[in-house]
């Protein structure tokens, strides 16, 4: 058991920022400060429960077929989550049920089975779901929140630049997912860099 | 040869526990998931026509009729007060711009608007998905369908709704979707 696990993900390996994982969710979601949020923290469920699944049967599953093993695991207990939701949990179904089919492909679930449960045990393996979950959650609610600023002046659905500030649309639109995602990289490269020298 | 046997026989094992996995859970939650669908589609038609008692679904044969004049017309249901009908909510499919959208209008048998929400769409977000918003929908409440509803990018006239900034195509298609009553209004009673 290693806090680091928690830790290592939120900023050091940050699922987006460093990483670079599941970019299909994060451009399409983050028009929204709350959309990025619901994402995150659906993605961060998903992704704490899958690594506990995938290192519980680590042992069971022969290597060579790790892969679709993973994805039928993965795809059928979050199948089932998105039921319980609807059927018993209607309001959080509500607020993050439209994220949970996107998520069964997500490639940052796969890639955290593949590169960390599979070879680590549970507890370490929930950990570093958990530490993933916030970081990819942290770094959909700056994307976010920064394209909803720009391109419709509020955040959380409120107005922070006032009625003269004239939107700039393409900031929601797909376009600005690749700006936004561009210019944060750039930034957190640079602050980077300042540290290492 | 027998390695493929195995590993296929492991594959298989694992797909099949995940498939009686999903049965059971499907079959342990399904009712419970129509409940609250049709609990959430009766709150629906509730808000569009508050003062309904009850909805009642129109027949097949009505539905096919309608749909035989337009065919975006998807759903009919009878708002019942006081034992009589007085209004319908009507559900149509319009094309906006990323597709049909969803428009539930509730309308007295005047043709008096009395409530209109936007639901399933495959609108840009950010633009054509405001018409979920209630600055957008609201407009629509006390319109007539008698004469078709216009579309203002400025300032609205009699009749007319203020179309969202950046989304003529689906403020157009929603009140497309509207004006479609007006074809069917001499169907609608049973």
């Amino acid at each position: 058991m290693d806090i680091k696990n928690l830790t290592k993900g939120i900023i050091k390996e940050n699922p987006i920022f460093i990483q670079v994982l599941g970019m299909c969710p994060t451009l399409a979601v983050t028009t929204s400060a709350i959309n990025g949020l619901g994402m995150g923290l659906a993605t961060t469920a998903v992704l704490a429960l899958s690594n506990v699944f995938i290192s519980m049967f680590r042992k069971v599953i022969p290597d060579k077929i790790r892969i679709p093993a993973f994805i039928v695991i993965i795809a059928s207990f979050v199948t089932i989550i998105g039921m319980l939701l609807e059927g018993y949990f209607v309001d959080l179904y509500k607020a993050l049920g439209l994220f949970i089919p996107l998520i069964v492909v997500n490639c940052i679930i796969l890639a955290r089975a593949e590169a960390f449960a599979f070879k680590n045990n549970v507890i370490d393996s929930l950990f570093d779901g958990i530490g993933n979950g916030i970081g990819f959650t942290l770094a959909l609610l700056l994307l976010g929140s920064v394209r909803e600023l720009l391109g419709a002046g509020s955040i959380f659905g409120i107005s922070l630049l006032g009625a003269a500030y004239k939107p700039a649309l393409i900031m929601i639109l797909p376009p600005g997912a690749f700006l936004a995602l561009g210019i944060l990289l750039a930034i957190n490269n640079k602050i980077k860099e300042r540290k290492t020298v | 040869m027998k390695e493929i046997i195995k590993l296929g026989m492991i594959l298989f094992f694992i797909s099949m526990v995940a498939a009686a996995s999903l049965a059971l859970t499907y079959d342990a939650t399904i009712d419970q998931i129509m409940t609250q669908r049709s609990i959430a589609d009766e709150t629906a038609r509730k808000e569009v026509f508050p003062a309904a008692d009850t909805f009642e679904k129109a027949s097949n044969e009505k539905m096919s009729e309608l749909q035989n004049i337009n065919p975006a017309i998807a759903d009919l249901y009878y708002a019942i007060s006081g034992g009589n009908v007085a209004g319908y909510v009507i559900k149509t499919k319009p094309s906006g711009f990323g597709g049909s959208i969803d428009v539930v209008t509730g309308i007295d048998t005047e043709g008096t608007i009395m409530g209109l929400r936007v639901g399933n769409h495959q609108e840009t977000p950010g633009l054509g998905a405001n018409a979920k918003l209630p600055y957008f929908y609201e407009q629509y409440e006390g319109l007539t369908v008698n004469s078709p509803i216009k579309v203002s990018k400025t300032i609205p006239g009699e009749n007319e709704i203020l179309a969202i900034s950046g989304a003529t195509i689906t403020s157009a298609a929603v009140t497309d979707g509207v004006n479609f009553i007006d074809e069917i209004m001499d169907h609608l009673n049973k």
